[in-house]
């Protein structure tokens, strides 16, 4: 679906296919263009089957739902049988899990809800907050003959918020794959991924002001990704990204962060992640590089970070 | 806290300067640094437009007027209608966020293939934009 600007100006920006989904909006462009075009829309087939994808995961992941795996899992305790695209989500959920000392959980579904994030966006904290339920004392992920079982001694609410976008924008990439589209950009929401022969220009959003850019990297055969707690803030200190251990919302010792590696399942989860253990041994653990912005504008960022940081100070 | 949404207005004194200062500040480092290479002209005038976006409560909207004086955004506001109390607390914290900080950089520094950092709020302001952008093109 083009979006009203294309429609009404048929400017160049807007060329791809762009659409909503899961509440964000989806940019994807095939072939291997050199130019700020995001490059052609996807055949009618191919887009289809990319909607159907998101769909799926959606119906299985989301927190909001009650007819998927997430929603099961919350009301009946039990051995569940998780959806086939679990591995590597789950693998990725136990290493930052690891990495983090266990402030990063994806069992942090109902300390959201306590802070209002719940599916019906009441945005009103219930009370106070609640730490999410023990990794090993609530769940246990093991291998069978029909893929991964996870079993539960008690309800429990997931949340994949962490790197859930990032690696459906993986998995929309193996779509496009699946169907001939070797060369492409997927975007959603600003999580993204370049695959194939493209290099692709990507700006860092400045977190006050959708119309600055703040820093400048050029992508090939990679992913980025970013994560900013005021974006989805609902109150004073109030926002999605929690300390599983206390279930509050973390001190905001960032205003946003960036990450580049080779998926957008890792890029996400570590821009998460950075707002929870330090940067440095992030890095130094996960194929990743990184920048942070810092509440006054400062920069940190990994060694090898491949792009500009329009450093504050010289704006007038 | 209210729920209604009046419009925010920040009305931000910026001049030519801040163009050149942004430059400067991409710049650092990095002589051949081109994020702030100035190539369309717009003419000056303000522009409104309006952009929505889907949130998880439905199709909301977002009205976002700049200011464009010798291609340089001189001023931002942003009016929000938020169509329930949710969606107002999301678009309110967004318009302070935006008031916060001064604009003074040509929008087409945004011509990229993607901007990172972005979130409900800025797909519906982002084609607002862009609007704006086709609408001040000159020629």
């Amino acid at each position: 679906m083009p979006s009203s600007a294309e429609a009404a100006t048929g400017h160049q920006r807007y060329d791809g296919s762009v659409f909503e989904a899961i509440g964000t909006v989806w940019r994807i462009g095939a072939g291997a263009h050199t130019d700020a075009r995001l490059g052609d829309p996807l055949d009618a087939q191919t887009l289809a089957a990319v909607l159907a994808r998101i769909e799926q995961f959606d119906h299985d992941w989301s927190r909001f739902r009650d007819d998927g795996f997430v929603g099961r899992v919350a009301r009946e305790p039990g051995i569940h049988q998780l959806p086939a695209d679990a591995p590597p989500l789950f693998s990725l959920y136990r290493e930052l899990h690891a990495a983090t000392a266990g402030r990063l959980s994806p069992l942090v579904g109902r300390s959201l809800e306590q802070l209002g994030y719940d599916a019906e966006y009441r945005l009103r904290p219930a009370g106070e907050p609640v730490a999410a339920p023990q990794w090993d004392d609530a769940i246990a992920v093991r291998a069978s003959s029909t893929g991964l079982t996870l079993e539960t001694v008690a309800p429990v609410v997931l949340d994949v918020g962490a790197a859930g976008k990032g690696y459906l924008v993986d998995l929309v990439g193996e779509v496009l794959v699946a169907n001939g589209v070797t060369d492409s950009v997927v975007d959603a929401g600003g999580d993204a991924r370049v695959r194939g022969e493209r290099s692709t220009r990507v700006a860092l959003e400045h977190p006050a002001d959708a119309s600055k850019a703040v820093g400048l990297v050029e992508l090939r055969d990679a992913a980025i990704a970013a994560s900013a707690p005021n974006r989805r803030a609902w109150g004073d200190g109030l926002h999605h990204i929690i300390d599983a251990l206390s279930g509050h919302p973390v001190a905001e010792r960032a205003v946003a962060t960036w990450v580049i590696a080779p998926t957008a399942m890792l890029a996400d989860g570590i821009a998460t992640a950075m707002f929870l253990a330090d940067p440095e041994e992030l890095g130094a653990r996960f194929e990743v590089e990184w920048a942070m912005m810092g509440r006054d504008g400062s920069w940190r960022s990994s060694a090898q970070w491949p792009g500009e940081l329009f450093a504050k100070g010289e704006r007038t | 806290m209210t729920t209604t949404a009046p419009a925010r207005t920040a009305a931000v004194a910026a001049i030519g300067v801040g163009l050149l200062g942004t430059i400067a500040g991409c710049a650092a480092g990095d002589a051949s640094a081109d994020v702030g290479t100035v190539d369309e002209s717009y003419a000056d005038g303000t522009y409104t437009a309006d952009g929505s976006y889907q949130s998880p409560n439905g199709t909301e909207s977002i009205s976002v007027t700049l200011t464009i004086a010798d291609d340089v955004v001189t001023a931002v506001e942003i009016e929000t209608r938020p169509t329930n109390p949710t969606t107002s607390q999301f678009q309110s914290l967004f318009a302070e966020g935006i008031a916060d900080e001064v604009v003074g950089v040509d929008i087409d520094q945004l011509d990229v293939t993607v901007v990172s950092g972005s979130s409900l709020t800025s797909g519906g302001f982002r084609e607002a934009v862009a609007t704006i952008k086709a609408d001040a093109l000159v020629g």
